[in-house]
């Protein structure tokens, strides 16, 4: 397994160069000036010519490339254009932030998802399984920005349940940041206040970001739990007397997560690339908007920053869903 | 299988966990602000706190409180009022202007506000070239201040800019010895990204990029008087919708960023006040006069007749119809200039003088993507383009293309449109930016040039006399009618909500939303 992960880990390289060079041609032969903008409208010529200088964009596009991707081996992710501050910088306060909301609506998902989708299966064509299939339709049909502005309109405003934006209360003060996943730097400083106020804030956005997976795991469960239900060991494991809800849960469960673990993995990714709406409907600070302001004012080396960060994480991930593949099922073997 | 049905158990306990918690732990009201910290909600951050740098209004409102010029701007109409100056004199010409600063004048660390701190403070803006150099580029050089004594301080400019009072307001004097100190290999620029060196009311508490800003007011300012406030916040929030439940809710003291339909939506809401006032900034069509069909004058004109300027206002919300190049109450603006209005006959009668006298030609709009506002006047185009048998392609662009777009006349659409917020409240801010010709190749003037107007504009400029001032930009805005190079559109009203509670605000055509905090109190 070891070998696996190294070669794993190895192959991240080319996959990175890849990346790195698509994403900066890319953003490079695109029409538009970002330096213009930065220098504002009352720029003179010489001024815009000197930020060009400034910010290399005069040299040719291949020495531009090994400028980059020489910093970035030096932990220099650029800076932006518009705004002057390093990325790196940037990354480090918007990246948690998204990366928190990311992991607490796919664990939402899983938790609800999972169950779900096992109890649709075993109910299959009753009216247990029929609410859930609808349900799933429904919450796969609902835009993640409409539920957000929904369950901001009731659980905020009209109960006063929740807070109706942001990560934290404004006049308090967070807790010292270590991870920068504010849930967790509460517990690390053993705020047990913290904890729970960060998590007020965190499940109205985490519920809106959790809908479309959910759905999928739902119905990703449903279809392999029955597909596994037809299988000759389930009828083996009845036949032995054995009760249903230990084959359901020891056996079927094992056996139909494979390909919802799968999903799982993908969706991280998509999460974390699509969370501009929700982070613009609850002020979530995250990487979401920060890549969006970026791309419309093609800031090239935030955009550049946030899809190798996307990337890292995502390719992360799913090794490590394909270790969970091993832990899940014992059959299976890494090579 | 079983780590993961012991990982499952631990997700699972700690979900409910939490559920349990949100449900009967009532909701802190931890937002809702200490009586005496102004909750400022805005969509826009503050990436650079260095004062000769940063721009846009975030920076502005926060760079106001947190440092000092020699002078400000106050009021309805806009009026320049002493701050670091106790005083100023102007020599007859207009060249020379003496600065006698406030003896009480300190900056945060202690020390005094001297004439050196205004010398090194304009050198380093006009060395920098940055942020708001552009105000005084050409104005004042490297030569231009000079220290009478620790008090006094002489500035002579390079041209005639009779404005230069106006300008002052956005130009802040830094502190040179915490700056000498941190000075590094970029003038300071890395340090006052996020350090400030200033004498203003209020300090920088806690920065928290792309959430919130809070500041916090200094034990003993040197100004007296001044409102109750302990702080401000100036919270990030990018939804005008989501402004709007803060101020409602109490949770923001101040909305800056709202719609039309958010101010219909807080109409009769308890504890908010709107504030909806028209302010110096425009929304014009520019046309490109230098390339393609539009070169030609009498087809400008026959658009400029044809165009639904009411479908204009309508979708316009809380605006008003410009009456010409300037906008409307500013000095010099001419209520009473005649300019093209719905005509159709009139534009048929320069169309038939124009060199494609039955239409049957396609232009082209091109209009900030994603922003409603100008697709909805975009249509309004097209429709009334219709009426000459005029085609209209509608091309949506992120900003930076159109920006690019003005690099010259063949790459720029043949319509352009614009919106200018006025830095300072004179005719020349607008007047030179969107009409003089060393703006070609810019997003504010990107084509449109006139030696005649140049030299209006530049005699405006140089002009101490009001009442000759007045006629020159009289005779201007005539000529650029005359011209016709854009389709005058609408001043867009400024849109602001305010709790009840908040006292002391005065409206501002400049800069509205860049609020001092001074002056404010909470109840």
């Amino acid at each position: 397994m070891i070998r696996f992960i190294i070669r794993r880990l190895v192959l991240l390289v080319p996959v990175f160069i890849g990346l790195t060079l698509l994403v900066f041609t890319i953003s490079h032969i695109l029409p538009g000036d970002p330096v213009k903008l930065a220098a504002g409208p009352q720029a003179s010529a010489e001024e815009i010519a000197s930020l060009t200088r400034e910010f290399g964009m005069d040299r040719p596009l291949p020495q531009q490339y090994w400028h980059y991707a020489s910093g970035l081996l030096q932990g220099d992710w650029g800076q932006s254009v518009l705004t002057r501050r390093p990325v790196a910088a940037d990354l480090k306060i918007y990246l948690p932030a998204t990366l928190e909301l990311v992991f607490a609506a796919i664990i939402l998902a899983i938790v609800i998802g999972i169950p779900a989708g096992l109890l649709s299966a075993i109910t299959a064509n009753r009216w247990p399984d029929y609410l859930i299939r609808i349900l799933s339709l429904a919450s796969i049909a609902m835009p993640r920005f409409f539920l957000a502005l929904v369950l901001q309109l009731v659980f905020a405003m009209s109960l006063a349940w929740l807070p109706l934006n942001g990560r934290f209360p404004i006049i308090d003060l967070p807790p010292p940041t270590v991870t920068g996943m504010l849930t967790l730097d509460s517990l690390l400083a053993g705020d047990w206040l913290a904890f729970t106020t960060s998590c007020e804030h965190l499940l109205m956005p985490a519920l809106a970001m959790s809908l479309s997976p959910l759905a999928t795991i739902t119905r990703m469960m449903r279809a392999s739990t029955l597909d596994v239900l037809q299988q000759d060991f389930v009828l083996t494991e009845r036949a032995l007397g054995l009760s249903q809800s230990l084959i359901i849960l020891k056996y079927v469960l094992r056996n139909a997560f494979s390909s919802t673990l799968t999903v799982i993995g993908l969706y991280i990714g998509w999460l974390l690339s699509g969370s501009v709406l929700v982070e613009t409907v609850f002020d979530w600070p995250g990487i979401g908007l920060y890549a969006t302001k970026a791309i419309v004012t093609q800031d090239f080396m935030p955009v550049m920053g946030v899809t190798l960060s996307i990337g890292f994480i995502f390719v992360l991930v799913n090794l490590a869903i394909d270790l969970l593949y091993g832990v899940i099922n014992p059959k299976v073997r890494y090579q | 299988m079983k780590q993961f049905k012991s990982l499952l158990r631990w997700v699972a306990m700690a979900t409910v966990l939490g559920a349990i918690n949100t449900a009967v732990v009532p909701h802190a009201q931890a937002q809702t602000a200490p009586r005496k910290i102004l909750v400022v909600a805005s969509n826009q951050d503050v990436p650079n706190f260095d004062p000769h740098v940063a721009t846009g209004y975030s920076a502005s409102a926060l760079l106001r409180n947190l440092y000092d010029p020699l002078v400000r701007v106050e009021g309805n109409p806009p009026q320049v009022k002493p701050h670091l100056a106790e005083s100023f004199s102007v020599s007859p010409d207009g060249m020379e202007y003496i600065f006698k600063l406030d003896g009480k004048a300190k900056f945060n660390d202690g020390s005094p506000v001297t004439a050196d701190a205004v010398k090194y403070s304009f050198d380093r803006l006009v060395r920098l070239k940055k942020g708001n150099a552009w105000m005084i580029a050409g104005i004042v050089d490297e030569n231009s201040v000079s220290v009478v004594d620790a008090k006094t301080v002489k500035i002579k400019l390079a041209k005639p800019f009779v404005a230069f009072p106006h300008v002052l307001p956005w130009l802040w004097i830094i502190n040179p010895k915490l700056v000498e100190d941190n000075k590094g290999s970029d003038d300071g620029q890395t340090w006052l990204k996020s350090n400030i060196a200033g004498s203003g009311a209020f300090m920088l508490k806690r920065a928290e990029p792309g959430n919130l800003y809070e500041l916090e007011k200094v034990a003993s300012p040197w100004k007296s008087g001044g409102g109750n406030l302990t702080g401000a916040i100036w919270r990030i929030i990018r939804e005008t919708s989501n402004q709007r439940l803060a101020v409602q809710r109490g949770e923001a003291h101040m909305a800056l960023d709202l719609t039309s339909e958010d101010m219909d939506a807080l109409k009769d809401k308890p504890g908010v006040v709107s504030i909806i006032e028209p302010e110096f900034r425009t929304f014009s069509i520019k046309l490109n006069t230098e390339h393609g069909p539009l070169a030609d004058i009498n087809l400008r004109k026959a658009i400029s007749y044809a165009f639904n300027y009411q479908a204009m206002l309508d979708s316009a919300g809380y605006a008003q119809l410009m009456v010409g190049p300037l906008p409307n109450g500013i000095f010099g603006h001419d209520p009473k200039l005649v300019v093209p209005t719905t005509d159709l006959d009139k534009a048929k009668e320069f169309l038939s003088k124009s060199k494609v006298p039955n239409g049957g030609i396609k232009l082209t709009m091109v209009h900030v993507s994603g922003l409603e506002q100008q697709r909805r006047i975009a249509l309004v185009l097209l429709d009334s383009l219709k009426k000459l048998n005029i085609e209209l392609d509608i091309k949506p662009m992120v900003w930076p293309d159109m920006v690019a777009s003005t690099a010259s006349p063949d790459k720029m659409a043949d319509f352009f449109p614009v919106y200018q917020t006025a830095n300072y409240g004179d005719p020349d801010n607008i007047a030179f930016a969107a009409y003089h010709s060393s703006r070609n190749g810019n997003w504010q003037n990107p084509v449109y040039k006139n030696p005649k107007v140049d030299a209006l504009i530049l005699a405006g400029r140089a002009e101490t006399d009001q009442a000759k001032r007045q006629t020159i930009y009289l005779d201007m805005q005539k000529q650029i009618v005359e011209d016709a190079p854009d389709i005058f559109g609408v001043l867009e009203k400024r849109k602001l909500a305010l709790r009840s509670d908040v006292q002391g605000f005065i409206f501002t055509p400049v800069a509205s939303n860049a609020v001092e905090f001074f002056p404010l109190s909470l109840k």
